[in-house]
């Protein structure tokens, strides 16, 4: 029987777990959350195929794959460890310092030959899947600007008020620059009903996981909605609770390129609440794991493990719908 | 202490300046024509 662990049941974790045991009857799922009231709940919302495990989150398991659910901060050392033990990890972590640490694991997961999956949630995740099934049709990508509106549960919540007082890295001319977080106001227009959101730059790891995917590119962005509280009160503790969990979010991946002696733009996108889509590309990207349908070994983000295509057909079958932004399907709704 | 008196003065007309600048900004330009279409596996 192969298992897979989820280290940490939030609102992501807990519809990991769910995802797994709902389309793989073949796979176990082993749950460790350092909150045992919230563990009990979701293992017994579960049902049978989900046991709990108590120990904390870096402690030994004896699993195929450990999907790193837990809030941003958390997923370093254990990574560290279950890729020491030769266990192939699936982070959904969106912090740029840890996404960057996660990603220096490259080496010594190579030479163990087990993957770590890095940014497998809704944004870095999905938007690096949307970035890489755009970049297939062309010949070679000259930009890639991901946008995103929304977010998950409380941790979520807590990492994008961070992410706007932080600093942005911009892939530009082929070199990193750092930038102010919530400057570049750029309207986008995300798939409906979501519709237009002003974005900002902010401390994003898209561009990490982006960049060595698609050797040659000039330029790369990464920009999140936020309101003008969010903005003005990024700098100071969060002055309100965070909600259990966000509405709707989406995601807009516009890639510009070239297709032989033409330059092209194609722009995808998803709407979907974060929560829900995150859990399916984390629960995907470990099921393909088990399987060993992961392009390579070593720590990387999905626009370089997976084959797009089949991954967002999966993911359509789940009901996570990708969609394209046609120029000449009339008019655009206001 | 006149001329300590102006210079705040200035600053605090720049960042008020400023802050209004953050907030308000400049709109950007919505697509005059298009639409969102659901990618099927067929287009996939």
């Amino acid at each position: 029987m192969t298992s897979i662990a989820v280290l940490g049941v939030g609102a992501v974790g807990a519809r990991v777990a769910r995802q797994v045991l709902s389309s793989e009857s073949s796979i176990d799922v082993v749950l460790r959350d350092e909150r045992a009231a919230r563990l009990d709940t979701v293992a017994r919302s579960l049902g049978e195929g989900a046991r709990i495990d108590t120990g904390t989150y870096a402690e030994p398991l004896d699993v195929d794959v450990v999907v790193l659910a837990g809030p941003p901060g958390t997923h370093l050392e254990p990574a560290r460890r279950f890729v020491a033990a030769g266990i192939a990890v699936v982070s959904v972590s969106d912090e740029i310092t840890e996404v960057r640490a996660l990603l220096d694991l490259d080496v010594e997961a190579r030479e163990r030959g087990v993957t770590v999956a890095v940014g497998t949630g809704f944004a870095p995740g999905m938007s690096c899947v949307l970035a890489a099934h755009a970049a297939s049709r062309f010949d070679s990508v000259d930009e890639i600007h991901v946008a995103k509106v929304g977010t998950g549960g409380p941790a979520c919540a807590r990492q994008h008020h961070r992410a706007l007082r932080g600093r942005a890295l911009d892939w530009r001319d082929h070199g990193w620059a750092q930038r102010p977080a919530g400057s570049g106001r750029e309207l986008c227009w995300f798939p409906d009903p979501v519709g237009a959101e002003d974005c900002y730059r902010a401390a994003l790891p898209d561009g990490l996981l982006l960049v060595p995917a698609f050797p040659g590119v000039g330029r790369v962005t990464a920009r999140m909605a936020a309101t003008r509280r969010d903005r003005l009160t990024a700098r100071l503790p969060m002055l309100w609770p965070s909600h259990p969990e966000g509405g709707p979010g989406a995601i807009r991946v516009e890639v510009r390129g070239r297709r032989g002696t033409s330059r092209d733009v194609r722009v995808l996108g998803v709407m979907d609440r974060p929560a829900v889509a995150a859990g399916a590309v984390a629960a995907l990207t470990a099921t393909w794991a088990t399987q060993g349908r992961l392009r390579r070994a070593g720590a990387a983000g999905l626009a370089e493990l997976v084959d797009p295509a089949p991954f967002l057909s999966e993911l359509r079958r789940r009901g996570v719908r990708a969609a394209v932004f046609q120029h000449d399907a009339g008019p655009a709704p206001l | 202490m006149k001329m300590l008196r102006r210079a705040l003065v200035a600053l605090g007309i720049a960042g008020a300046i400023a802050a209004v600048l953050r907030v308000r900004g400049t709109g950007g330009v919505p697509p005059q024509g298009g639409g969102w279409q659901e990618l099927t596996d067929d287009a996939l």
